[in-house]
């Protein structure tokens, strides 16, 4: 029976083993090195930033489980996860909750406006900053201007992850490639892209790259819509009277929905729909909830490298941890994040912002687990040249690699048959 | 552009004002009879949505057949909310009674996360890829079929209110509240059904809408925002003005995205709204403010 007087005394007595315990437990562990990873795990984008989430904390674990940060006697990475709300000012605002933490280096966001709200906290309290998904180039490009002009002394924002003017270069060469490849000559493409701090820049990127690279096909029309938008079958119609050969959508996944679903009803004749990166296309939700309407759908979009056994082993253990889901730009790129930041934290032997600055710079990572054009290097900008895209399409109700051809898993099929003839 | 184009718009803008309409009624109703605003109409609603695509997955129903159950269970959901939480604010400032809902909103949006996770989701239907092509122009089947029962529950809802008797004790309540008990009135009573109805309305919208439209916890908020904008539109308290409402910015975002450029669709709805505080302040077809 416990009365007042033996719980005080039990619960005094634990107390005080608790308080004289703790400390020493501290003192024999190695220490920790806390990274803070912001990303949209509620709201709209909630499937992705869980994604991200699972690939940035996995990552840890493995390198937790390879012992550690050796130069700096094992110490062990602990994530602190941040939640966005998919909102920017909730991104800002968590930054600082993990700097005040204890993080000493930042990643994320997803979402380019969720980003740049949290770059000038990763300044002003000089914390390493490495975006591990985010393709709009004023991202580092403000910073890198700034510190060129003296306004700031150090840069802290990097970025592990193709830009807009990236995505733009590759659809087009690809789309070209791809074309050429099957002999097909797509002479109207209609442009359809979510107005938001993604969308737009993409959207500008890609426009700008068909200008300068050329391709045989126009861009007849440009369609912009709301973010999340509750309707898209107004702009289907608008596209359709355009009259085009392919449509290419920048997305996120409500609208992707809306837009696939759209495009069959009103049975828009085209060769296929062939997005210039983006997201909503080829996630494990989207292909269950879309089935054969996004099967042919092709998006240039950064993925994990299907030729890598190092990545392989990575998606297998992401499947199991995941309930199976695909191990994808999203999770891959947060994954591939991580690795850089222990990487960086290896050479620094610190953690003092200013050696892992030094650090950063100095990065080069060989056998990136992602589609990369060579090792992993960070340029005068901050971003890193090696960054790249290749062209998945979704066959067989899997998004599958089909070009270029030294990535590809599959042979691609353009021109693509008609949604209401898919059985 | 060709006169087709803007055509077809109009005719999706309208269908798909059914549903609108639908949600801006239930949402009408309850502020008419207890004078509190459901900030949780659109959670509410994203409930139903849910209860249809469950519905459609374990049972296979089609959810132009399940909104009758959807319906019945936010109708459920919208008695306890009242009985339990609405009930105790009736006479409370507005802002309290905005915070409370805020607070249901909150825990709807995020018990949906939980339950059904964050993916976004759609319903399964028979007719969810079905147009009929009228020469250059085609009618969305789903979209027809939810709007005929959306007008089909609409004027149910009127004939229940204007004809049966417990329907004229919620008018007399919502006219007048004190009088209503003087006159024997279980005004508890009738508030518990006329806030259950608002979420029965509300929650066949949700179940309607997702063979339509793809959900997820979030998509709440922003239903919450247009309802809320269509009645105003439309004159705060009344039915018809709700459901008159609910066609007119359908038909006007639709439209917007052909004349202006689709990202600016959701500036038409808002201007409307503007212009109707300007010019008529009580929406409409609403009453003289009191």
């Amino acid at each position: 029976m416990v009365n007042r007087r033996t719980f005080l005394k039990t619960t005094g007595v634990a107390a005080g083993t608790a308080a004289l315990g703790f400390p020493a437990i501290l003192r024999a562990q190695p220490k920790e090195i806390k990274i803070g990873a912001v990303h949209p795990v509620t709201g709209p984008l909630a499937e992705i930033g869980q994604a991200c989430r699972l690939g940035a904390q996995m990552a840890v674990d493995a390198v937790n489980a390879a012992g550690g940060i050796k130069s700096m006697g094992g110490a062990k990475l602990t994530l602190l996860p941040g939640d966005s709300e998919t909102k920017p000012d909730v991104a800002r605002a968590v930054a600082e909750r993990l700097i005040n933490e204890g993080a000493v280096m930042l990643t994320g966001a997803f979402h380019s406006g969720h980003t740049m709200a949290m770059v000038p906290v990763a300044q002003q309290r000089r914390v390493p900053f490495l975006v591990d998904i985010s393709a709009a180039d004023v991202i580092t490009l403000n910073v890198a201007q700034s510190v060129k002009e003296g306004k700031q002394k150090t840069q802290y924002v990097y970025r592990n992850f193709p830009t807009t003017t990236v995505f733009g270069r590759k659809a087009i060469q690809f789309m070209n490639e791809i074309f050429r490849a099957t002999g097909t000559s797509p002479k109207r493409a209609v442009l359809m892209y979510t107005n938001d701090p993604f969308g737009k820049p993409q959207s500008e990127g890609f426009i700008k790259a068909h200008k300068e690279q050329g391709a045989p096909f126009e861009i007849v029309e440009v369609i912009p819509f709301p973010e999340v938008p509750t309707d898209l079958s107004t702009e289907v119609s608008k596209a359709k009277a355009a009259k085009p050969d392919i449509i290419c959508p920048i997305t996120r996944p409500a609208s992707a929905t809306l837009l696939l679903r759209e495009l069959a009803k009103q049975r828009v004749e085209i060769l296929g729909v062939i997005s210039p990166g983006a997201p909503g296309l080829y996630e494990k939700g989207q292909i269950d909830a879309l089935g054969k309407l996004i099967e042919y759908t092709m998006d240039n979009v950064p993925w994990v490298n299907p030729v890598s056994p190092k990545a392989r082993k990575i998606a297998e253990e992401y499947a199991k941890r995941s309930g199976g889901k695909i191990f994808d730009t999203n999770s891959g790129y947060s994954y591939e994040a991580i690795l850089i930041m222990a990487d960086v934290l290896e050479r620094a032997r610190s953690t003092d912002p200013d050696a892992l600055v030094e650090a950063i710079r100095a990065t080069n990572m060989t056998d990136p687990i992602m589609v990369a054009a060579g090792p992993v290097r960070f340029n005068e900008v901050g971003d890193t040249t090696s960054a790249s895209t290749a062209m998945v399409q979704i066959l067989g109700q899997r998004p599958v690699v089909v070009h270029p051809k030294e990535s590809a898993e599959a042979k691609l099929v353009f021109p693509v048959p008609k949604f209401w003839e898919r059985g | 552009m060709t006169l087709a184009l803007i055509g077809q718009a109009a005719l999706n803008g309208f269908l798909f004002g059914g549903v609108y309409s639908l949600m801006a009624v239930g949402l009408s109703l309850i502020f008419g009879v207890m004078r509190v605003i459901n900030i949780a109409h659109g959670d509410m609603m994203v409930w139903g949505s849910y209860l249809a695509f469950v519905l459609a997955l374990r049972l296979g129903l089609d959810p132009f057949v399940s909104f009758v159950l959807c319906a019945a269970a936010i109708f459920c959901m919208g008695v306890v909310v009242q009985r339990a939480l609405v009930n105790r604010v009736l006479n409370a400032p507005h802002e309290m009674q905005i915070l409370l809902m805020l607070g249901v909103a909150l825990v709807l949006e995020n018990l949906a996360l939980v339950v059904f996770g964050p993916d976004t989701r759609r319903t399964e239907s028979a007719y969810g890829l079905a147009t009929v092509w009228l020469g250059p122009i085609f009618v969305d089947v789903a979209r027809l079929i939810t709007f005929g029962l959306a007008l089909a529950l609409s004027c149910a809802l009127y004939l229940f209110l204007f004809r049966s008797d417990l329907g004229k004790l919620i008018r007399a309540a919502a006219d007048n509240g004190y009088g209503a008990l003087v006159i024997g009135a279980d005004v508890e009573r009738i508030y518990m059904v006329a806030f259950g109805i608002g979420a029965a309305c509300v929650g066949a919208a949700g179940a309607l809408m997702s063979a339509l439209l793809p959900f997820s916890p979030a998509t709440g908020f922003a239903q919450t925002v247009t309802s809320f904008n269509i009645v105003i539109i439309g004159g705060m308290g009344s039915l018809l003005g709700a459901f008159l409402g609910g066609l007119l910015v359908a038909v006007a975002e639709s439209l917007g995205a052909v004349l202006l450029v689709p990202s600016l669709k959701e500036l038409v709805g808002f201007v409307l709204l503007v212009l109707i505080l300007l010019f008529r302040p009580q929406g409409l077809f609403g009453g003289k403010t009191t």
